[in-house]
């Protein structure tokens, strides 16, 4: 069925797509300088993965936020919630109080980046898997129990900081402070076949999606084998958040906003279109922040605090008018 | 469809109790009894949509559980109150997903045809480019049945389908449910909480107490002040009216 | 009767024996015969660090825990505490803003401040909830953390612009390292706070029933909902500023107790203070002991214990719905038809 809706939203993903290209070339040439052939390299050397990088995340995050949405049937949460951020914390300290600052899982970035994408992958895996299955894919449930573990992992994070020679801390502390920057191109690389592979592996289930936001009587009345589908389901949203907070640490709202405006703004039931919205937006967000962040604000303050703030705001509000929460 | 033995327990407690019955083809049968007597539970549990711990469920000559659950959504429907969708969704989107378990999420030519009848045999031709959101609770109704006629099952499982209806609409449903057996030839079984719709629209009533069976029979059989009485645990009096039974309780 | 009667009077055994053993865990050796013998340095220490760590410390647990039951029984909700409600994230964006516009102000300076940021957000909060109806209860704590982060993050934003982290990093993990003479007597306050809200129980209990129910009984819905939400936030406003954040007590301790003694307030609210207060001692002596010589803040210890209880809670309840653990011979049916209808009401959400 291609209805009007259907074509004008199409319209309106073109847009923001423009809105995308945009953003990205200014990112990439706004203060460069294009006389100085050494100098524009450097410049795109640096940028050009930064910028991949936030492609990537956005896309990882804001797919992973609208299916995870649909699945619990509830608009205003996100999968951020779940406790990754602090996982990731505590599995890289982990792996430094084990192995040592000066080893060679700490000091090669991408060896120490692969270890703590698997680990955090199997904990997450088996932790979350195991969750799902005892609330009985009760997602809320699981959420709050996500933001129990938040603090659980923290605590013993923080924990072991504390027990850890002070040396030890200091290099550990340099590779905490996430960011867009410190990321090269075999992690990107890394990350892209991750996703890819969750992509592959879940294409069935991600075609079931709009079946499934029928609610679950339906999608069993519909033929849908709705208890597995939403556990690989879930499974694929708990492997991108990871792999999205690997690489550039928490963004705790993101996912929520760019879910929300990507409903608002196309107002349908499709997930294609909606996860291409949500990825767009994402992007958008997080270009254009960056963008802002580096040269509006000079660093002064990450953008990830801007997100959460704006993010924030933007969550009260969309409490407030849509009361049926 | 044959039940033999089902039972279903929550926390220990026996809601569904060893009930057998065999459905009859092509008719309308009503489930019925007082709160708690489990009749959406043996609905549940016979729609697979609640598991069950013993017993059987012969669907066609194969255990329901046996069934591969795409082949059964083509030839069973369930239709229960937990409908509330968040998205936006238009009627016909809705009623296109009746033909999910026969062509995926691409809809075909010959589908297109098959939601046009269902859109009209529901007379839902001028809503159905509006929101599911936006319709009142009769029109919501009415779409939902639309997308199960789309299903295009032999059996369909209504559970309480004029449950926050006015009188007319309820009224209206049930005609439907009606027709849905007549015209169509579907064998239609429902949860009802009146016992009037179901004495005037139906041609088989089981009656549930106690997560047991008291009664299953036509209508005429159900229907006597004293199975009712026995049922509910209030005095009836019985009337006529159009040649069949109905109650009046006090 | 009895059963209950005698659970108060175990706890309140355990927490005297605590307490005592509490006063002679540290880093120096303080024995008790020194002390009555009259050896002076001793009894500083003892003046000086032990005995107001312990007020502190049963200070703290008892507020908290307190805090928590009266949100619970406000917000008819058993998953809100001040760690999910939004005060203690309040409380310090208040603590930040008292550093940044009154660089030279005093603990009691801060308490204001912390106080009035506390009161409000609890408030805005609450008032937030109460304007969204909720299919799950669930939804309710997640949005109060949701809130709390938002308020987290823009105290993490001052705290950037103005290069405070430093500054406000004390406030986030709490501890009780620097609880001393001199430094920590605002935490009694909770004291007051707690009696007030003792002889107003019965009145919480029934806002808790809603709008309408306390109409017909002719109590003053919005006054007692906001005041009762005053004293919870004043009480973890004055433990912040002292001993810093502390999440979860306000949240398991509540929960726990009405697991055996089910839910009305007035019957729980001494049981609930008492636990409090052992399970902040059991903790603090946890953290003073794992890696002695050195301790681990308090906020640490509680994270892992807590959430570890709260998860085996929420597992509990996922599998046995609502029933408590009842105590023999409890079966005055103590919890009369308001705390059953409540119980009810509360569950709503959890059986989808």
């Amino acid at each position: 069925m291609r209805t009007a809706a259907y074509r004008a939203n199409i319209r309106k993903l073109a847009v923001l797509f423009l809105i995308v290209l945009a953003a990205a070339v200014a990112y990439m040439v706004v203060d460069v300088n294009f006389c100085n052939e050494k100098l524009f390299h450097y410049s795109m050397k640096i940028r050009t993965p930064k910028l991949i990088v936030m492609l990537i995340t956005a896309f990882a995050i804001g797919g992973a936020s609208i299916v995870f949405q649909s699945i619990i049937n509830n608009t205003i949460v996100t999968p951020c919630l779940l406790g990754m951020n602090s996982l990731y914390t505590l599995v890289h300290t982990a792996v430094v109080f084990v192995a040592g600052s000066g080893s060679l899982l700490a000091v090669n970035a991408n060896l120490s980046f692969a270890v703590d994408l698997v680990v955090m992958g199997a904990a997450a895996m088996v932790i979350y898997g195991y969750l799902f299955r005892k609330t009985k894919h009760n997602v809320l449930y699981v959420l709050l129990i996500g933001t129990v573990l938040t603090s659980f992992f923290s605590s013993i994070q923080t924990s072991l900081t504390r027990v850890m020679d002070p040396n030890e801390y200091d290099a550990l502390l340099t590779t905490l402070v996430a960011s867009f920057s410190n990321v090269n191109s075999e992690i990107i690389l890394f990350c892209f076949i991750v996703l890819g592979g969750v992509i592959f592996a879940l294409r069935k289930e991600l075609s079931l999606l709009n079946v499934l936001t029928l609610g679950k009587d339906q999608a069993i009345n519909l033929g849908v084998d709705y208890d597995r589908c939403v556990r690989r389901l879930l499974l694929g949203v708990t492997l991108c958040i990871a792999a999205a907070t690997a690489m550039v640490g928490p963004i705790s709202f993101l996912g929520l906003i760019i879910a929300n405006l990507s409903r608002q703004l196309l107002k349908t039931y499709r997930h294609e279109q909606l996860i291409l919205g949500s990825a767009l937006f994402g992007m958008i967000v997080l270009v254009g922040g960056q963008l802002i962040v580096e040269h509006v604000f000079t660093y002064s303050v990450p953008v990830s605090v801007f997100i959460t703030v704006g993010g924030g705001f933007y969550f009260l509000y969309l409490l407030l008018t849509n009361r049926r929460a | 469809m044959r039940i033999k033995d089902l039972t279903k327990r929550y926390d220990g407690k026996i809601v569904v109790d060893s009930v057998s019955f065999q459905i009859p083809k092509g008719k309308v049968i009503s489930l019925i009894g007082p709160n708690g007597a489990g009749k959406s539970t043996v609905m549940g549990m016979i729609s697979r949509l609640i598991a069950r711990d013993s017993g059987m469920v012969d669907f066609e000559g194969q255990d329901i559980g046996r069934w591969k659950s795409k082949e059964l959504s083509k030839r069973l429907a369930i239709l229960t109150q937990s409908n509330n969708i968040q998205m936006k969704l238009t009627v016909r989107e809705l009623v296109a997903f009746g033909r999910f378990p026969y062509s995926g999420g691409r809809i075909t030519a010959e589908d297109q045809a098959i939601i046009d009848q269902a859109i009209e045999y529901m007379e839902l031709q001028d809503f159905q480019d509006r929101f599911i959101d936006e319709l009142s609770g009769g029109q919501r109704q009415r779409a939902y049945i639309a997308m199960v006629i789309a299903q295009d099952t032999e059996y369909v499982l209504l559970d309480e389908p004029t449950n926050n209806l006015d009188i007319y609409h309820a009224t209206n449903m049930m005609k439907i449910v009606r027709r849905l057996c007549d015209e169509l030839g579907k064998t239609v079984i429902l949860v009802l909480h009146d016992i009037n719709y179901a004495a005037f629209y139906s041609d088989y009533i089981c009656a549930f107490v106690d997560g047991k069976i008291a009664k299953f029979g036509t209508v005429k059989e159900v229907m006597t002040k004293e199975t009712l009485s026995e049922i509910y645990k209030v005095d009836f009096e019985m009337m006529e009216i159009g040649g069949k039974p109905l109650s009046v309780y006090y | 009767m009895n059963a209950s009667r005698m659970m108060t009077a175990v706890l309140l055994i355990c927490l005297a024996v605590l307490s005592v053993l509490s006063l002679f865990v540290g880093v120096i050796d303080i024995n008790p015969v020194s002390l009555l013998t009259g050896d002076l340095e001793q009894l500083e220490i003892f003046l000086i660090s032990r005995l107001p760590r312990l007020l502190a410390i049963l200070c703290t647990g008892v507020g908290m825990s307190v805090a928590g039951l009266i949100m619970q029984q406000l917000c008819m909700n058993k998953f809100v505490s001040p760690t999910t409600g939004a005060t203690i994230s309040s409380a310090q964006l208040g603590i930040l803003l008292a550093l940044l516009f009154w660089p030279g102000s005093t603990l009691w300076g801060r308490a204001l401040f912390a106080f009035a940021a506390a009161i409000l957000g609890t408030w805005i909060f609450v008032w937030f909830i109460q304007r969204i109806q909720f299919k799950d209860v669930i939804m309710v704590p997640l949005v109060g953390i949701m809130f709390g982060n938002v308020i987290g993050g823009i105290t993490n934003y001052l705290a950037y612009k103005y290069e405070m982290t430093q500054a406000l990093s004390s406030w986030l993990v709490g501890h009780f390292s620097l609880v001393l003479r001199g430094r920590y007597e605002i935490v009694y306050l909770v004291v007051p706070l707690v009696i007030l809200a003792f002889l107003f129980a019965n009145h919480f209990n029934i806002v808790g029933m809603g709008r309408d129910f306390s109409k017909n009984l002719g109590v003053p819905y919005n006054l007692v909902l906001f005041a009762g939400l005053t004293i919870a936030a004043m009480i973890t406003a004055s433990v912040i500023v002292v001993v810093g954040s502390i999440s979860y007590i306000g949240l398991i301790v509540p929960n726990l107790v009405a697991m055996f003694k089910g839910d009305k307030i007035r019957g729980t609210l001494v049981d609930t203070a008492l636990f409090g207060a052992i399970f902040v001692l059991v903790c603090d002596m946890l953290g003073r002991t794992v890696i002695a010589p050195y301790e681990l803040p308090i906020e640490l210890i509680v994270g892992i214990v807590g959430s570890i209880l709260f998860i085996g809670l929420l597992f509990y309840r996922l599998k046995n719905g609502r029933k408590a653990v009842r105590l023999g011979g409890l079966g005055t049916s103590g919890c009369s038809v308001t705390a059953s209808q409540a119980a009810s009401s509360l569950e709503g959400g959890d059986l989808s």
